[in-house]
């Protein structure tokens, strides 16, 4: 079953986190008005993304200067004589008809930057369709990449106060890091910034106080906070209070009587 | 005699007036009214204050089911209904990814100051273009311990399951 909504409501870094995390495999098709984009992930990682549908042809590879007319024309036809499961990036290397690195390299800047051109959309409709793959003969990156780097990439370029609000309504949280970030995180390269501001989370100072501490604008510290927060490093939590201990006020949770539950789950089973 | 209560609470037109009234012995208190914001563009009617259902446990033991108001503008009454709650149900609209930003923000809203048990209630399963529990699990951010389950808020057996599934964390978390 497709996934559907609006980036506008389920934001495209709430998007790629729920790729990421949830190992997922299919096509994303995006479009806002006349402008398209079609994103391939395999097990939570981008093989391609493209904002042209002319760029999900092979030609790609001879136009970004990767191969000649007549290597393509090789390459292609090795793939249709090897059938069933090969991919035409997976001929060109066999074949060795370009460098590894030189494929990655060119094939991963023009997929990130189709993606990142994406984080400025403000609104635009989106569906996922489960373990859709690419064309074989699609131009796809050798070795998928991550997606925590393009949601922070992506969240660095994002100025717009209104989607970083969503997120941190308030100077006055707190931010912590997670108990159990993803694992993937460790991959991440932070700016000099980044640094300055991830230095500075201790669970007890707001973003407010960092700012104060790092001698950054309160936005720079939101921006910033909102990248780790959307690749699941971070969290932001009301600074707590202290709760007053009120007469017979409420009963907590852990304080409940084991038979009083039971009696209750009793009852439910026998409606 | 003994009242106990539980909250169900999610983001307009998540289905929680349905939720109690399919579990309820008693025809739903429900303070309905025509909508007469954004919410008429969902539904012809929307909660504008509180439904309230119950359930007999026993003679001297009752439990009182309180749906809450889903909209923004009545999040007063939510400090209200969770003050001695035991427990939380948060209903989401698995077909209407629009409404997650507003779940998260009632999520965070009751455990925020309260060590609350609560389970995620994916309802509308029943439909083509719902959400997976699973998917909505990674959606809303929810970490593997938070009990992210199914449902059809009209089907009575579904709402069972959900209360029971929420009874099973409070029953862990109670003393002897």
């Amino acid at each position: 079953m497709a996934l559907e909504g609006n980036i506008r409501d389920f934001g495209l870094s709430d998007f790629l986190y729920l790729v990421d995390r949830g190992d997922k495999t299919g096509g994303l098709y995006l479009s806002r008005g006349q402008e398209t984009a079609l994103l391939f992930f395999e097990r939570g990682k981008l093989v391609m993304a493209v904002r042209r549908p002319e760029d999900q042809q092979p030609d790609l590879l001879v136009r970004l200067g990767l191969l000649t007319e007549s290597q393509l024309a090789r390459a292609r036809a090795s793939l249709a004589a090897r059938g069933n499961g090969a991919t035409l990036t997976e001929v060109i290397l066999a074949e060795n008809l370009a460098p590894r690195e030189q494929l990655q390299g060119a094939l991963q800047s023009f997929s990130e930057e189709a993606v990142y051109g994406l984080f400025g959309w403000p609104e635009g409709e989106f569906r996922f369709e489960h373990n859709q793959r690419p064309d074989p003969a699609a131009p796809t990156i050798p070795s998928p990449i991550s997606v925590d780097h393009l949601i922070m990439e992506g969240s660095r370029r994002i100025d717009e106060l209104g989607r970083i609000k969503d997120r941190i309504p308030s100077t006055d949280l707190v931010v912590r890091f997670l108990d159990q970030p993803g694992v993937r995180i460790k991959g991440i390269k932070l700016s000099t910034e980044e640094w300055r501001v991830i230095a500075r989370i201790n669970g007890r100072d707001t973003l407010a106080e960092i700012a104060q501490k790092t001698n950054l604008k309160e936005f720079d510290v939101c921006r910033i906070v909102y990248g780790f927060l959307t690749a699941g490093l971070v969290e932001v939590v009301k600074k707590p209070v202290p709760m007053p201990l009120a007469r017979g006020g409420p009963v907590e949770t852990s304080r409940v009587k084991r038979s009083l539950v039971n009696r209750i789950i009793s009852r439910i089973k026998g409606m | 005699m003994q009242t106990v209560k539980m909250v169900i609470s999610g983001a307009v037109n998540a289905g929680k007036t349905e939720f109690i009234r399919s579990i309820s012995e008693i025809e739903v208190v429900s303070t309905e009214r025509r909508a007469t914001d954004d919410t008429r563009m969902i539904k012809k009617e929307t909660t504008v204050a509180m439904d309230f259902g119950r359930i007999a446990i026993g003679p001297d033991l009752v439990l009182h089911l309180f749906g809450t108001p889903g909209q923004k503008r009545f999040d007063f009454m939510w400090e209200i209904l969770s003050e001695g709650m035991l427990g939380l149900v948060i209903l989401v609209d698995s077909t209407r990814p629009e409404t997650f930003r507003e779940t998260n923000r009632i999520i965070d809203f009751f455990i925020s100051y309260r060590d609350t048990a609560y389970v995620i209630a994916a309802n509308k399963q029943d439909r083509p273009n719902a959400w997976s529990p699973e998917e909505l699990r990674l959606a809303l951010r929810q970490p593997p311990h938070i009990k992210v389950l199914p449902c059809v808020a009209s089907d009575r057996e579904s709402v069972k399951n959900v209360l029971l599934e929420l009874l099973y964390v409070i029953q862990e978390r109670s003393e002897e």
